[in-house]
């Protein structure tokens, strides 16, 4: 096992950062290793959320992770987007800074979707000199995540999971590996995720997400909205075992339930390392 | 086989279908997304999956755009919400994003047009209501992501020269707004707040309401319409003397007491509205304006807090 290229610390287990646990995290203040910040949620607001991330950040380690990069889109960049970005990264002490590999709109619309890319060569040439201007900007490499999609597109000439591998290399960005969105997509598209797990490239992997999803029988949707099912568990012991420890971080967005309830499906991912590492040593003293 | 779509070409047509008002079908089938993927060949360009057809998956993008906007939208507005009922809610957010779709990287501002369109959007029952229901939850949206500034305190006041308080000029925190409104739309949206289900009816009657931000708390304060005209003189920048000889000028029945402008200075002062107080140009004329009284009322109401 391990780490990632970069060097980039195993945060331990994170829960994101939410407006309805704002009153329990300043009272309380919860064993939780770290949090995760939405950024586009403190971008632009002077008032009660930033003055509550700036108590978070003194207490806790954070990362940012966003959802209006829109990398994948052939709009120009928002380089004003990336100014603030910069700046909030600063101001929060952020680890990393991650999106999402998607597109969220053209023509200057905005659809606040995360929508899936094609996986081309043309489209991998595009993505991968926006990562590295990015990267440049930020002055620190991107991490990307692995998206859920409901789409695939009849162009593609290679899987997710080449793309991202070839994405990852060219462009030397992190990835974040969305473990529920490889499940989500496995199902919805018809591959199998164990060899997407298998296929990532270990070494770029500087996070994972957790979350639970909603089924609609036809299709899945990556909901936030629940409790993660033992086979997406399962997918991040496979993950694990090829990275070793990483950042944790269990994503809660619809219906939230109460902070410990968060906290607490977190925390299974504790437990599920703390098997591996006791799983490993065995090994290591067999052999 | 697959359709060779450029890049740029495949983003405007899948964005095409996302937002396109009607179902998906019309949406594949309309005149800008046929111009960039024909009907007949979108199995070309995106594939099905074994239990959807294509435009069945292009479906779970576009079904979650309209409730995207609207879930956003019903963040800021939730009182026009409640006013205009589900459906009418609904039917307002489908033709203002059509008319205002997001340009931003953020969702907060995507509300930032909807009063204007409300003031003129067709078939809106009581839409002049309406309009100043949605001005007011604009005016609470914009003061509760303002800047964070100090309210100015008393030693801000007391730098300021005697013989310079008439000419002087207070400037307020960037989270504050001053409404001047033609409906009591404040007191509805309490009850909305307070989940009460005996609103005030949606009736005609001038109201004014001063929205600020003070201890990351919005709070909304509801004026008489002299204290209005007297704060919006003051906020608009002129000086201190002339907006409150102007007060003191004002007709019958709209004129304050002293008594009442002392009791307003003292409660906007606490409420923290005023961020500095710029020293004016002092000079004869500057001084024939009573201005050193004012300051002296201001700094003694103050400390008595």
């Amino acid at each position: 096992m391990k780490a990632n290229r970069w060097g980039l610390p195993d945060l331990g287990i994170g829960v994101g950062l939410r407006t309805v646990h704002f009153a329990h995290i300043l009272s309380q203040h919860p064993p939780v290793d770290w949090f995760e910040v939405l950024s586009e949620n403190f971008m632009d607001s002077g008032g009660r959320p930033l003055h509550i991330l700036d108590h978070v950040t003194e207490r806790y380690p954070v990362a940012l992770h966003g959802v209006s990069m829109s990398i994948g889109s052939t709009d120009p960049l928002d380089r004003e987007y990336l100014r603030k970005l910069k700046a909030l990264a600063a101001r929060t002490r952020a680890h990393w800074v991650s999106d999402h590999l998607c597109w969220t709109g053209v023509m200057g619309r905005n659809t606040h979707d995360l929508l899936p890319m094609p996986y081309t060569e043309e489209a991998l040439r595009h993505t991968a000199a926006r990562v590295r201007q990015v990267s440049e900007i930020l002055e620190r490499p991107l991490v990307l995540e692995n998206p859920s999609s409901y789409v695939e597109f009849a162009a593609s000439s290679m899987t997710e999971w080449e793309f991202l591998s070839r994405l990852a290399e060219e462009a030397d960005c992190g990835l974040l590996l969305d473990v529920n969105n490889v499940y989500v997509s496995s199902f919805n598209h018809g591959f199998d995720p164990r060899a997407y797990i298998a296929g990532i490239p270990a070494d770029r992997v500087v996070q994972y997400h957790v979350a639970g999803h909603t089924h609609k029988g036809t299709h899945i949707v990556d909901t936030h909205s629940d409790h993660a099912l033992a086979e997406v568990w399962d997918l991040y012991r496979l993950a694990w075992r090829r990275t070793g420890p990483t950042a944790t971080l269990y994503e809660w967005d619809e219906d939230i339930p109460s902070f410990d309830v968060v906290h607490a499906e977190a925390l299974k991912a504790r437990a599920h390392r703390e098997e591996l590492v006791a799983e490993a040593a065995g090994v290591a003293r067999g052999a | 086989m697959a359709l060779e779509v450029p890049l740029g070409r495949l983003q405007r047509w899948l964005q095409e279908i996302v937002v396109h008002p009607g179902t998906t079908e019309e949406a594949v089938a309309g005149r800008t997304a046929r111009a960039l993927v024909p009907r007949r060949r979108v199995g070309e360009v995106i594939l099905p999956s074994s239990r959807l057809r294509p435009e069945e998956r292009l479906a779970i993008y576009h079904d979650m755009y309209l409730l995207r906007m609207e879930e956003a939208l019903e963040s800021d507005y939730p009182a026009l919400k409640h006013f205009l009922g589900d459906d009418g809610f609904r039917a307002l957010v489908a033709g203002y994003v059509r008319a205002h779709p997001s340009r931003s990287y953020s969702l907060n501002f995507l509300g930032a047009h909807l009063p204007d369109y409300v003031r003129a959007a067709p078939g809106l029952r009581r839409r002049a209501f309406a309009h100043d229901l949605a001005r007011l939850e604009q005016a609470v949206a914009e003061v509760f992501d303002a800047p964070e500034e100090e309210a100015l305190r008393p030693e801000g006041i007391a730098a300021v020269p005697e013989a310079a308080w008439d000419t002087a000029r207070l400037r307020a925190i960037a989270a504050f707004r001053l409404l001047a409104l033609r409906h009591p739309v404040n007191a509805y949206l309490q009850s909305v707040r307070d989940e009460r289900h005996d609103h005030p009816p949606a009736r005609r009657g001038d109201s004014w309401v001063a929205v600020y931000r003070r201890g990351y708390t919005v709070r909304r304060q509801d004026l008489d319409r002299a204290a209005y005209r007297l704060l919006a003189d003051i906020v608009s920048g002129k000086p201190l003397g002339v907006a409150v000889k102007a007060a003191l000028r004002r007709g019958q029945g709209k004129r304050p007491t002293r008594t009442q402008l002392f009791r307003w200075f003292r409660g906007w002062m606490a409420s923290g509205i005023f961020r500095s107080v710029e020293a004016g140009m002092t000079g004869p004329g500057d001084r024939r304006s009573g201005g050193p009284a004012l300051k002296d009322r201001v700094t003694a109401l103050d400390k008595k807090r």
